[in-house]
C-alpha cells in the first residue's frame, strides 16, 4: 500500500518535471489591473480567448484592483518570473515613480504586447456656452475658475490632459475629481461638470447621441469615428510638441522570465491582436491598434513616460523630479 | 444578554482599548492633511475619528462607573475553552496559509476544529473534512476559478493533468 | 412598443428558458453563500460565455442577478450570516424567526415579497426607464452627500440597546472606509507605509468577518446544544398576510427602484433605508422589531430585489451602471459587439424588451426556486454545529480571498471576526460598522465633489442647495429625521446614551 502511494508520487513528479519542458503546463494567471467592466478588463478579457488559441492554455483573469492598479502590479512583479503570471494594465504605472504612487512600474516587466491606444478627446455639456476649444478658451477667460473640470485624479488621463493645455494655453478652472472616466461622464450629462477630457472610447455613444458634445479631438488629425471634429492642432498647431497621445493597454510579465516563454507569449499575442472579432470591437471602442512588443514597446513606453512625467513636473503634480528618476526629458 | 448597567468581565479594558485606539486614529487622520482645506483627504477621517473619540470615551466612563459583573467570568462567559480554540485556529490558519498552501492548511484547519470541538472519532472527523474541503474547492478554484496560494501542493498542475485526462490527452 | 415582441423570446425559446431557470436557481445558492458574490459569477461569466451569442449570455446573467440578490436572505435568516450586502437587514428579524422555528414561514414571505418586488422593479424599467434614469443623471454631488448622511441617520435604527455605542460604530466604520489611497488626490490614509494598506480595506472582507467569523465563533458558546428544528411544513403566506404587508411592499418597492436606478448606490443600501423606513411607519408590528417583526423582512426584501430593475434602468438606457453588476454586464456588452450608450435603446429596441422579458422570467423562476428548495437549506442548517461552525469559518476566509484575490483581505476579514466578537460581546451592535464602510466612499467624494464645485465655501454649498427642488427634499428630510420624536435626537437626551 505505502509502496504504491510512494510510487504514484514518483510517477506524478516525473510527469510533471517531464511537462514543464514545454510552456504552459498549467493554468496562467492573468492579473488585470482594473475592476470588471471597465475598459482594461474589456480589452484584456477580449484578447486573451484569442491568445490563448495560440498558445495552447488557459489563462485564468482575475481583476486585482486598487492603488490606481499597484495593487495588482505589485502582485504580478511579486510572482515567480516564469511565465504563470500576466499583468494586463494600462498606462498609469509609467507615473507610479513620479507620483510617489510605488517603486514598481514596467521597467521590471517585459511587455508582451503594447495592443493599443485611445486618443483624448474634449467634451462639454450640451448647454455650455462654448463650443469648440478657442471660444472655451475666450469663456475661461473672461471667468476664470468658473467652468468645471472633471477629473480623475492626479496622473489620470484629465490631468495630463489639462496640464498639456495648460503648457501651451493657461487656463483657470476648477478640476471635481471623479472614480473614473465613467462617472464623470454621467455628471457632465448632469450638468455637475461643464467639460471634461476623456478617452473617444468611453464619450462617443454619448456624442452620437447628442447628450454632450465635442469641444475638439487631442491628436494631430482628426478620427476616424468621429470625422467632423476637428482636432486641436488646426487652431493651435503648437500641441504637436505632445501628439500623437493617449492612454494604452498592454500585455506584460515579469523580467527574468525564459526567453522561449517570453517568445511564445508574444507570439500568441501578436496573433491574438489581429483576430477580426477583435478588431471590430476595439474599432467600436474607437481604440487605435498598436500590436507593439520587443524593442518598438520600449520605445513606445519610454516616450510615452518621457512626454507625460516631464508634463506633469511642469504642471507641479510630480512628487518626484523625473530627471532624478533617470526619466529623460523629450 | 445583558443588563444595563452592569460591566461584563473584561469590558473595561475593552473600552479602554478602544478609546485609546480611537485617540490614536484621530492623530493619524490629522497627519494626512492637517486643516488644510475644506475638501482636504483628510476631513472625512477627521471627522469620523473625532466621533469615535467622543463617543469612546462617554462609553469608557460610563462602563467604569457601572457595577462589575459577579456571576459572569472571562474565562466562562467572554472567551471559553471552545471559543478561544476557534481564535487561536484561526489565527493559525493566518500564519500557515502561504508557507503550506490552501488545500494543507484549510484540511488542518477543518479537522483540528471539528476535532476539537466535537470529540468524535478520527475517521468521522477525518471524512467530514475531506469532504467539507473538497466541495469548497470544487466551487472557488474549479467553477469560479479562484486561484489560492498553492503551497506545497502542486494542484494547479495536478489540475491541468485532470484536464487533459478528460480532454482525451491532447 | 418598437420590438415589443422579443419580450417574449426568453419564454418561447427552450435553450434561454433553460439558462434563465439555472442561472436563477445558481444564483440563490450563491447569493446564499458568504464570499460568493452575484459581482464574482458575472464576471467569470463574461470570460465564460465569451463564445456564445450575445442572448443567452445575458439571460444567464439576468437569471444569476435576480436569485442571487434574493438569496442572500436564505442565511441572512437560517444562520444570521447575510450571503450578501442587500441582506444585512434581513438578519436583523429574519434570525430571530428561525431561532423560534419559524424560518419557513420567514423564507416563504421573504420569497413572496422579493417576486413582487423584483415584478415592481421591472415594471418600472418597461415603463418609466427614460423618466427614471433622466432624474437619476440629474442628481448633483450634494444630493448624494445628503443620500448618505441620511442613510447614516439609519444608525439610530441600528444601535440596538445603545445608540452611543451605535455612533461610535458607525463612525469606525466611515474611517475603515477611507483607509488606503484616497482615489481622488492619491493621498495616502492610514496606510502606515504599507504598500497592501494601499488598496484599502475590502468592504466584502469587513462584512464576511463580522456577520461571517464573528457570528460563528459567538455560536461556538452553545455548540453542543441541539440546532432548532425548523417547522416548514406552511411556507406558502396565506393571501390575508400578503394583502395586509403590500402597502408597505409597495413603499418599500419605490425605495428599491429610486435607489437602484442612482448610479453610486445600490440594493444594500435600499435594504437597509427600507428597513430604517418600516420602522418609523409601521407602529404597531405583531411582534417587535428586531425580535421577529414580519415587516422586518418585508421591506428589506422587497426593496432589493426592486433595485434589480432599478439598476438595469441606467444601463440600459444611457449606458450608464447602476451598481457593480450592471457595470460588469456594460463590459460583457461591448465585448459581444455592442456599444451600449443612449443609442442602444434607439438603434436595437428588442434588446431592450429581451432584458426585460429574461427579468421577468427570472424572477418568476425565483418565485418557484424559492418556495421549493427550503428542505436543503434547512437540513444544512440542522447539521451538528461542531461540523457546521468549522464549515463556515473557512468558506468565509475563501470568500473573503475570492472578492479581490487578495491575502491581505483574508487577515482583514480574521481580524475583524474576532474584533466583532468582542464587539458582540460587550453590546455593540456590528450593523452600524457595515452602514459606515457602506457609506463612507459616497459620503466622502461627494462632500468634496460639492465644496470643491461650490469654491470651498459652505456658504455656498448651502445657497445651492436651498436652489434645487431635489436638495430641499433632501435637507428638509435630514433636518425633520433629526428632530422628529423618533429619531437621533430624542433617544440622545431621554436615554442619555
Amino acid at each position: 500500500m505505502k509502496k504504491a502511494w510512494l510510487g504514484a508520487v514518483l510517477a506524478l513528479g516525473v510527469m510533471t518535471g517531464a511537462a514543464s519542458a514545454q510552456y504552459p503546463n498549467k493554468e496562467i494567471q492573468g492579473i488585470i489591473q482594473w475592476g470588471a467592466g471597465g475598459s482594461t478588463d474589456v480589452v484584456s478579457r477580449s484578447i486573451t480567448p484569442h491568445a490563448e488559441a495560440v498558445l495552447g492554455g488557459k489563462v485564468v483573469l482575475q481583476n486585482v484592483t486598487g492603488g490606481v492598479g499597484a495593487i495588482g502590479l505589485n502582485k504580478a512583479a511579486d510572482a515567480a518570473g516564469d511565465g504563470y503570471t500576466l499583468l494586463y494594465g494600462a498606462e498609469n504605472p509609467l507615473l507610479y515613480k513620479v507620483m510617489g504612487l510605488g517603486q514598481k512600474d514596467y521597467s521590471d516587466f517585459v511587455p508582451v504586447n503594447v495592443i493599443a491606444r485611445g486618443t483624448a478627446i474634449l467634451v462639454a455639456r450640451n448647454d455650455a456656452p462654448f463650443n469648440t476649444f478657442p471660444e472655451m478658451l475666450a469663456y475661461i477667460k473672461a471667468n476664470p475658475r468658473a467652468v468645471k473640470f472633471g477629473s480623475t485624479g492626479p496622473g489620470g488621463l484629465p490631468s495630463v490632459i489639462t496640464a498639456m493645455i495648460n503648457s501651451k494655453t493657461p487656463i483657470q478652472v476648477t478640476a471635481v475629481p471623479y472614480d473614473g472616466d465613467g462617472p464623470a461622464l454621467t455628471a457632465l450629462q448632469g450638468g455637475a461638470i461643464d467639460v471634461m477630457p476623456a478617452v473617444v472610447g468611453a464619450a462617443i455613444e454619448n456624442i452620437r447621441a447628442g447628450r454632450i458634445k465635442a469641444l475638439t479631438i487631442m491628436d494631430t488629425a482628426a478620427h476616424p469615428a468621429l470625422p467632423n471634429i476637428k482636432p486641436i492642432t488646426d487652431t493651435h498647431p503648437e500641441f504637436k510638441q505632445y501628439l500623437p497621445w493617449g492612454p494604452f493597454f498592454g500585455v506584460f510579465v515579469k523580467k527574468g522570465t525564459p526567453d522561449d516563454v517570453v517568445k511564445k507569449l508574444v507570439d500568441s499575442f501578436a496573433a491574438g491582436a489581429k483576430n477580426a472579432d477583435f478588431l471590430k470591437m476595439m474599432e467600436g471602442r474607437a481604440f487605435t491598434m498598436l500590436n507593439l512588443s520587443g524593442k518598438d514597446a520600449d520605445a513606445f513606453l519610454g516616450k510615452w513616460q518621457s512626454t507625460t512625467a516631464w508634463l506633469l513636473q511642469d504642471a507641479g503634480m510630480a512628487k518626484n523630479a523625473p530627471d532624478k528618476l533617470g526619466i529623460p526629458k523629450p | 444578554m445583558r443588563e444595563g448597567h452592569i460591566r461584563r468581565p473584561g469590558e473595561a479594558v475593552f473600552s479602554i482599548l478602544m478609546a485609546a485606539f480611537s485617540l490614536f486614529l484621530l492623530w493619524k487622520a490629522i497627519e494626512i492633511d492637517g486643516f488644510s482645506a475644506l475638501s482636504s483627504s483628510g476631513a472625512l477621517p477627521m471627522g469620523a475619528a473625532a466621533t469615535m473619540v467622543v463617543s469612546a470615551v462617554l462609553i469608557a466612563m460610563k462602563t467604569l462607573k457601572s457595577e462589575p459583573d459577579k456571576t459572569e467570568t472571562f474565562a466562562v462567559n467572554i472567551l471559553p475553552r471552545d471559543v478561544w480554540t476557534g481564535v487561536a485556529l484561526i489565527i493559525a490558519y493566518a500564519v500557515l496559509l502561504v508557507p503550506l498552501g490552501f488545500l494543507p492548511t484549510s484540511f488542518l484547519f477543518l479537522f483540528v476544529m471539528t476535532k476539537a470541538l466535537s470529540g468524535r472519532s478520527w475517521f468521522f472527523c477525518l471524512w467530514t473534512s475531506a469532504v467539507t474541503l473538497v466541495s469548497i474547492y470544487l466551487v472557488f478554484r474549479v467553477v469560479f476559478a479562484v486561484l489560492m496560494p498553492e503551497g506545497i501542493v502542486p494542484e494547479g498542475q495536478i489540475l491541468a493533468w485532470f484536464g487533459k485526462l478528460l480532454s482525451g490527452g491532447k | 412598443m418598437a420590438g415589443f415582441s422579443s419580450f417574449f423570446t426568453p419564454f418561447i425559446d427552450p435553450k434561454l428558458l433553460f439558462l434563465i431557470a439555472t442561472g436563477t436557481w445558481a444564483g440563490i445558492y450563491i447569493g446564499a453563500i458568504p464570499g460568493l458574490s452575484v459581482t464574482m459569477a458575472v464576471s467569470i461569466l463574461i470570460s465564460f460565455t465569451f463564445s456564445w451569442d450575445v442572448l443567452p449570455a445575458l439571460a444567464l446573467m439576468a437569471g444569476i442577478y435576480m436569485g442571487g440578490v434574493y438569496g442572500g436572505s436564505r442565511t441572512a435568516i437560517l444562520l444570521n450570516i447575510p450571503g450578501a450586502p442587500a441582506a444585512i437587514a434581513t438578519s436583523l428579524d429574519g434570525y430571530p424567526l428561525a431561532q423560534k422555528g419559524q424560518a419557513g414561514e420567514a423564507i416563504g414571505i421573504t420569497t413572496t415579497v422579493s417576486f413582487f418586488g423584483g415584478m415592481l422593479g421591472i415594471l418600472v424599467l418597461a415603463t418609466a426607464a427614460p423618466i427614471v434614469s433622466e432624474f437619476a443623471v440629474r442628481v448633483q454631488p450634494r444630493d448624494y452627500m445628503m443620500l448618505a448622511i441620511l442613510g447614516l441617520l439609519l444608525v439610530g435604527s441600528l444601535s440596538g440597546e445603545s445608540l452611543i455605542k451605535g455612533v461610535f460604530a458607525g463612525a469606525f466604520g466611515l474611517l475603515i472606509g477611507t483607509v488606503g489611497m484616497d482615489p481622488l488626490t492619491v493621498a495616502d490614509r492610514f496606510t502606515f507605509g504599507f504598500d497592501a494598506l494601499r488598496g484599502g480595506i475590502s468592504f466584502v472582507a469587513v462584512m464576511i468577518g463580522m456577520f461571517g467569523i464573528s457570528e460563528a465563533l459567538v455560536q461556538l458558546h452553545d455548540v453542543h446544544k441541539e440546532a432548532v428544528r425548523q417547522n416548514i411544513s406552511k411556507i406558502v403566506p396565506s393571501w390575508a398576510t400578503i394583502l395586509k404587508h403590500m402597502p408597505l411592499s409597495l413603499r418599500c418597492s419605490t425605495i428599491g427602484v429610486i435607489i437602484g436606478a442612482l448610479p453610486g448606490t445600490g440594493g444594500d443600501i435600499a435594504a437597509l433605508m427600507a428597513y430604517d423606513h418600516a420602522k418609523r411607519t409601521v407602529k404597531n408590528p405583531e411582534v417587535p422589531f428586531g425580535q421577529g417583526a414580519i415587516e422586518g423582512l418585508v421591506a428589506p426584501e422587497t426593496a432589493n430585489n426592486a433595485a434589480v430593475g432599478g439598476a438595469y434602468i441606467p444601463m440600459m438606457t444611457l449606458g450608464i451602471p447602476g451598481d457593480s453588476v450592471t457595470a460588469i454586464m456594460i463590459g460583457a456588452l461591448f465585448i459581444h459587439g455592442l456599444n451600449p450608450g443612449p443609442m442602444l435603446m434607439i438603434d436595437k429596441p428588442d434588446m431592450f424588451w429581451y432584458i426585460v422579458g429574461s427579468l421577468t422570467l427570472g424572477t418568476i423562476f425565483m418565485l418557484i426556486f424559492g418556495l421549493t428548495g427550503i428542505r436543503f437549506f434547512v437540513k444544512v442548517v440542522e447539521m451538528p454545529r461542531t461540523v457546521l461552525l468549522p464549515m463556515i469559518i473557512l468558506l468565509s476566509i475563501v470568500g473573503a480571498y475570492a472578492v479581490n484575490n487578495s491575502l491581505t483581505d483574508v487577515y482583514w476579514t480574521l481580524a475583524f471576526g474576532v474584533l466583532g466578537y468582542f464587539m458582540k460581546c460587550y453590546g455593540y451592535q456590528l450593523g452600524p460598522v457595515i452602514l459606515g464602510v457602506i457609506l463612507s466612499r459616497l459620503l466622502d467624494d461627494n462632500w468634496r465633489r460639492a465644496i470643491i464645485s461650490d469654491q470651498e465655501s459652505l456658504w455656498l454649498l448651502l445657497k445651492g442647495t436651498l436652489m434645487s427642488p431635489l436638495s430641499i427634499v433632501l435637507f428638509g428630510s435630514i433636518i425633520f429625521l433629526l428632530v422628529s420624536k423618533t429619531a437621533l435626537w430624542k433617544r440622545l437626551f431621554t436615554r442619555a446614551a
